[in-house]
């Protein structure tokens, strides 16, 4: 008991939270954006979306009180609660004693903006703007904490936030204390007056360099800079504020609703603050705000600084920032309740408006229609919803060279659900270079592929996930004379292979580039250090000249060598003088050794060696013709995928995912069936002859007995009105075949074979059917006693005809 | 076991059996031609095979350092010999021989399969070398003691056992026995051995079973002990210090003072014996403290020294490397120019280059070496300066330590000296209340020999210091230059093999060039 209510407090406080966070303080305010476009945008809303547009307009309460915010086509009126159309006499109340602080204010103040206390709501009904806010819990846990609900709700207008410009991590190299025994640097020797004098030479280069730069940066800027704006200062919006104290907030900041991006209460855009409100209270700034708002103090308890409308929330802080808040608690509403008629104060009404629902397919959706088109300085940024594009896409961000956005630069598109997990595909006009990046997963566990084309033996990079391959690839380079491939985590150690080819030899043009593979001019293959050999046994490098016939080995370096042994084999064979083969001569392999070391010198040694690069070489040869049928694989690959470019649903996406709905829609199916067959068992054999009876009346025994009897003797009817059809049926059968026979005995002789034929088809036939009318007489005439008794043995039962049994028992 | 071998003439292991074995079974086709045209060395032989030959005695193997894999199989070897040298044996078949007991393997390490099939074996032992053994094969021996198994439980990689044709396996026990005992092994007599059976064996003798393992945990226990004590004993050996936490010092000085033990019977003696004993052991506990956080110091000391040099070679050596790599770089083009030239003067004159790039190439590595050795030199010779100064402050704190034991042995031996003189009076008058043992009193005869004994205890304790203190001194004095020679030598022999190194690399590229030379001249 005790957790659950810990539980239901956890949930309470959430949902302050959360209107603490969503909604807490809406504001008048001089700003730079006109309130004119937030009203276009809500006109852009659908039906659908009105619960969030309510949303909306609790957080964005329209500037102008005199004007509507919606206009009446785009809401039905007469759906919304009576709370939208009339105001309960407490807000009543409330409106005049707005009205009376306005009266005050407006004497007192009277070189400053009127206030903004209770503009129209939809309905045309003036509403005080606290009752406009609601707290609410909603169920999606991104809306939980501010960022991504701002983010949320900035979706719905059309300002989106520009994204934080990356800055360069600098990272700063920690020094490390010289050792003890650390050497002392060698002897700089070098002309100290040299140096100096190329720093200098260097300097003034670099300062040249930075003029022009600059001059041409500010050239650019002149260009680009905005006009200066007429109503700076004068411009009205509204924001919300996020005071420091619960939910480990630290210190109080803004989130202008149009980007849901955070800005410290010291950002010099916000140039200063009329009023501000929640949904208990009404504050009036009476602070300068010359220094925009950085010498604001949000002590929202001091009266001096703040001028609050109702007295019944004066606390030395905003509630929120108390221990045990009670402003919402119901309990607590009801205790205050005497205190606060003592105070003479007032309490805020309830708010008005309904609770905000969100379906999940409008949370999903997030932008009206699911699109959305934001225009940057040089850029442009397109949001779809997921699943709303066949191809995955989710975004494009484009990006123009100039202002007027006619020359395209590059274009970035983002993809989700795609069954080939393209992630990002990005494509740079200037260079025509695509790059489509891929999640973990691909069929080819691609990573990264670009490309200029997709025809093979082109220039391109792929990149893979080299875990999920067997082979440990990780990337793949080519050019139109080279392919480099990259390689990790191989129990060979081979970390590289590179191949130079030569242009492919003209042949046939019946031969496909298949069967005709460019001839290959050298590979090159390098290996990591493998621990278990000893260096100068361990291949570093090594390189096939397959066109000089030469293999070159280097090995790797010992721990304590600068050097490294070399190997050259020449593996031309030769004929001696006497025709023999020579099998292998010295000169065949040159070598340099660290260590010379004796059983090295071996011919022996020296021939297995190069049997063994002879396997090895063809094996090398025979991997890069692999690779290259890979690429065109891929490539193919690729291709279908993109013209299918299929996308992949969850399981746990029941509206999306086809299948299941088949698998639901088939289990609806069987039960319905299931449900008509049980309807149909339970048919009601008595029915037409209680109709006759007056309704309602307990049945008397005569009438009982006689129910029974006109049930069963129709029954019995029933039943030999069916055995007559068949009879019936049966002998017009039999009538009608003894005719046919009967007209073919006397036309035997005349009949042609087709009429013959025909004629015992038919007979098949007839007797076909007899005999089967016959099995069913026969059958009825051995059923019909037996469902007579079972009804008679119903009837009995029968709770309705309860007299029955009464004479009976 | 009656061979027909048995009648026949047995043969010797010549080197001419050898080689012919060699032959036969060395590279065949193009690579047996060039085998035999240089001939083959027993030393790079791998395996060899020497079946069905008669041989009595096994010989001349000496010579086949690297062999893994032999066979000596169906021979009349009486007794396994001459193995000592073969220590890279993997496999060795000595089945089908008259062998009788197990022995000479001790030095073959390696081995993982012993096969002793058909010989006359009736006890497992000597085997305690092979620690990697994994296959034993003991079939149709005379293996009649159950216990023997018991002996192979020591080998931890045994998987494959064959015991069958064994008086032995006779037994009903057997199988079950032999699943138990052995649990990791996995195949009895070529028969893999399924859980069922391993889980009834254990179930069977799990009383002996857990019996047998409970004694083998506590030697292993014992074992340990054993060597952490001794592990301890010589990190204190390495700081000079070992027995000195202790009374172990002021024991041995009363170990071979018979006079002084006489003299503790005194009366006051014994509790001024529990004062001196008590101050004693302080200072030598301190001695042993100090000692220790000197050693640490010094380790430290020796830690960086060593961490810096290295990392100055490993930098030096980075550098020679990308000086090469660079050179290679270039040297190759250059070489793929000279080649491809034909103009003969062009030729030498490029070859002329090259040999310039060569030796630039070898002053520059030669540079940085000469950097490095003098860099290294005022490195070493700090780290030399630094360590004599830490042992000499460590000996002279010890020494002034020792001195205040010896402080306390003469201010214990004045006492001593008091006690017994006055002893010796109250003798002399005879008005000695206590009884004193026979031979205490014996020492009482006039004042010069009671001296004379008190001297005597007196002398072998201040010696006893004198040697702990001597052997202290010496021992890190000696590990000091040691040190220092080492440091030395290694850096000397470091630069020869580094010199050595770049100069034949140059002389390989310089004889390449040569090469390139005449066959040009050649053609």
């Amino acid at each position: 008991m005790e957790v659950l209510r810990e539980k239901v407090e956890e949930e309470e406080e959430a949902e302050r939270e959360e209107a603490a966070k969503r909604a807490e303080w809406a504001r008048t305010e001089k700003m730079m954006r006109p309130v004119e476009v937030r009203k276009e945008e809500t006109t852009l809303t659908q039906e659908m979306l009105r619960d969030l547009e309510k949303k909306l307009s609790e957080i964005q309460i329209p500037i102008s009180a005199e004007l509507p915010a919606f206009t009446k086509d785009t809401i039905d009126i007469s759906k919304l609660p009576v709370s939208y159309k009339t105001n309960t006499p407490k807000e009543e109340h409330l409106l005049q004693v707005a009205d009376n602080f306005s009266r005050q204010y407006s004497h007192l103040c009277p070189d400053r903006v009127p206030l903004f206390l209770h503009p129209l709501n939809e309905c045309e009904v003036p509403k005080f703007v606290s009752t406009t806010l609601r707290p609410t819990l909603m169920p999606y846990p991104e809306l939980y904490n501010w960022d991504s609900c701002a983010q949320f709700v900035s979706d719905f207008l059309t300002m989106v936030p520009l994204p934080d410009p990356l800055k360069p991590t600098v990272q700063k190299e920690e020094k490390v204390l010289p050792k003890k025994y650390t050497i002392r640097p060698p002897r700089d020797l070098c002309s100290r007056f040299e140096q100096e004098q190329e720093v200098k030479k260097q300097q003034e280069i670099r300062a040249q360099e930075k003029k022009q730069l600059r001059e041409e940066e500010e050239r650019l800027m002149e260009a680009e800079k905005a006009k200066p704006d007429a109503l700076h200062g004068l411009r009205v919006h509204s924001w919300v504020l996020v005071l420091s104290g619960k939910r480990e907030v630290p210190e109080n900041f803004f989130i202008d609703a149009f980007t849901g991006q955070s800005y410290s209460t010291q950002d010099e855009r916000f140039l200063g603050i009329e009023s501000l409100w929640n949904h208990k209270n009404y504050w009036i700034n009476m602070q300068d705000c010359w220094n925009c708002c950085k010498d604001l103090i949000f002590d929202l308890g001091d009266p001096v600084r703040w001028e609050y409308m109702l007295l019944g929330t004066d606390k030395s802080q905003l509630s929120l920032t108390e221990e045990d808040d009670s402003g919402i608690n119901d309990e607590d509403d009801v205790e205050n309740l005497g205190k606060e008629d003592e105070d003479k104060s007032f309490d805020m009404p309830h708010s008005w408006v309904e609770q905000i629902e969100i379906s999940p397919e409008a949370f999903e959706t997030r932008c009206p229609n699911g699109k959305k088109v934001i225009q940057y300085k040089r850029a442009k940024l397109e949001k779809w919803a997921p699943y709303l594009n066949s191809n995955g896409l989710v975004s494009r961000l484009t990006t123009y060279e100039d202002l007027e956005c006619t020359n395209i630069l590059e274009i970035k598109e983002w993809y989700q659900n795609r069954e080939d997990m393209l992630e990002l595909k990005h494509i740079n006009k200037t260079t025509d270079l695509k790059i489509d990046y891929f999640k973990p997963g691909h069929p080819q566990a691609l990573r990264v592929h670009s490309y200029k084309s997709m025809q093979p033996e082109m220039d391109r990079v792929i990149e893979f996930y080299e875990t999920a391959r067997v082979d440990g690839l990780i990337k793949r380079e080519e050019t139109a004379r080279t392919m480099t491939e990259y390689y990790q985590g191989r129990p060979d150690f081979l970390s590289y292979r590179h191949a130079n080819f030569r242009p492919r030899v003209k042949k046939l043009a019946l031969s496909s580039a298949e069967s005709n593979p460019r001839p290959i001019v050298k590979i090159t293959e390098q290996f990591f250090r493998n621990p278990a050999k000893p260096a100068e046994e361990d291949v570093a490098e090594r390189v096939f000249l397959l066109a000089e016939e030469r293999i070159q080995l280097r090995y790797h370096c010992r721990d304590d060598h600068i050097t490294a042994s070399k190997r050259e084999f020449l593996r031309r064979t030769e004929v001696d003088s006497k025709g023999n083969k020579i099998i292998m001569t010295p000169d065949m392999c040159i070598s340099f050794e660290v260590e010379p070391m004796e059983h090295t010198k071996k011919l022996l040694y020296q021939y297995e060696a190069m049997m063994h690069l002879k396997r090895e070489e063809k094996l090398s040869r025979h991997q890069v013709w692999e690779s290259e049928l890979e690429v065109l694989e891929i490539l193919k690959l690729r291709e279908e995928e993109e013209a299918a470019h299929t996308l992949t649903i969850s399981i746990y996406d029941t509206k999306r995912n086809e299948k299941s709905k088949e698998y639901r829609e088939a289990m609806e199916r069987v039960i319905h069936e299931e449900h008509l067959r049980q309807v149909e068992t339970q048919l009601d054999y008595l029915a037409p002859f209680l109709a006759q009876l007056p309704p309602g009346e307990k049945l008397t025994r005569w009438q009982a007995v006689r129910l029974k009897d006109e049930c069963l003797s129709d029954f019995k009817q029933r039943l030999i009105n069916k055995a007559n059809l068949i009879q019936a049926r049966f002998e017009k059968e039999t009538q009608e075949l003894q005719k046919k026979q009967q007209w073919y005995q006397e036309n035997q002789v005349t009949l042609t074979p087709e009429d013959e034929d025909l004629y015992l088809s038919y007979c098949s036939q007839a007797m076909f059917r007899i005999r089967i009318l016959e099995q069913r007489l026969n059958r009825h005439k051995e059923l019909a006693p037996l469902k007579y008794l079972a009804l008679e043995e119903k009837l009995y039962k029968d709770p309705r005809l309860g007299e029955l049994q009464k004479i009976f028992a | 076991m009656n061979r027909l071998c048995d009648s026949m003439e047995p043969k010797v292991m010549d080197d001419d059996m050898l080689k012919l074995a060699v032959g036969e079974q060395g590279p065949q086709e193009e690579a047996g031609q060039l085998a035999k045209q240089e001939g083959i060395l027993f030393k790079d032989v791998l395996s060899l095979q020497l079946d069905f030959r008669n041989i009595l005695r096994i010989d001349n193997l000496w010579q086949f350092e690297n062999l893994r894999k032999l066979q000596l199989d169906n021979n009349i070897i009486e007794k396994i010999e001459g193995l000592e040298n073969l220590t890279h044996l993997v496999w060795l078949d000595l089945s089908f021989n008259n062998i009788e007991t197990i022995e000479g393997l001790d030095t073959l390490v390696n081995l993982e399969d012993l096969s002793l099939f058909n010989n006359r074996i009736s006890k497992i032992d000597s085997l305690d070398a092979l620690v990697k053994l994994q296959v034993l094969s003991l079939g149709n021996n005379q293996i009649d003691n159950m216990m023997n198994i018991v002996y192979l439980r020591r080998f931890k990689c045994l998987r494959t056992l064959s015991l069958s044709g064994n008086p032995i396996s006779e037994a009903e026990d057997y199988k079950m026995f032999i699943c138990a005992y052995l649990p990791d092994l996995v195949y009895l007599d070529f028969r893999r051995i399924d859980d069922h059976t391993k889980e009834l064996a254990e179930a069977k003798h799990q009383y002996s079973i857990d019996e047998l393992k409970h004694r083998e945990n506590l030697m292993q226990v014992r074992l340990q002990d054993e060597r952490a004590r001794q592990e301890e004993l010589e990190k204190h050996k390495t700081a000079f210090v070992e027995h000195l936490n202790g009374s172990f010092l002021f024991d041995s000085m009363y170990a071979e003072d018979s006079e002084g033990n006489k003299l503790s019977y005194l009366p006051g003696v014994s509790e001024l014996l529990e004062a001196y004993k008590d101050k004693f052991v302080i200072i030598c506990v301190n001695i042993f403290e100090y000692g220790l956080k000197q050693q640490e110091k010094r380790k430290i000391e020796l830690d960086t020294f060593s961490e810096c040099v290295h990392e100055a070679i490993q930098e030096n050596q980075e550098q020679g490397k990308r000086k090469i790599a660079q050179f290679e770089e270039k040297h190759l083009s250059s070489l793929s120019a000279i080649r491809e030239e034909s103009e003969l003067p062009n030729i030498e004159k490029m070859i002329l280059e090259c040999s310039a790039d060569v030796s630039e190439l070898f002053n520059e590595l030669m540079m940085l070496e000469m950097q490095l050795v003098e860099q290294l030199e005022e490195t070493i010779n700090m780290f030399e300066r630094n360590i004599v100064d830490m042992v000499g402050l460590f000996i002279e704190n010890v020494q002034s330590l020792m001195a205040q034991c010896r402080d306390l042995e003469n201010h214990h031996h004045e006492k001593l000296l008091e006690i017994s003189i006055s002893t010796l009076e109250k003798i002399v008058k005879g008005d000695l209340d206590e009884d004193l043992p026979d031979d205490l009193r014996a020492l009482f005869v006039d004042k010069d020999t009671i001296v004379n004994a008190v001297g005597a205890s007196h002398d072998i304790h201040l010696l006893k210091i004198d040697n702990r203190e001597d052997e202290l001194v010496t021992r890190i004095n000696s590990w000091c230059t040691r040190l220092v020679d080492k440091i030395h030598k290694d850096e000397i022999m470091r630069n020869r093999k580094r010199v050595k190194e770049i100069n034949q690399y140059i002389d390989h590229m310089q004889s390449e060039l040569d090469n390139l030379e005449y066959s040009d001249i050649l053609d």
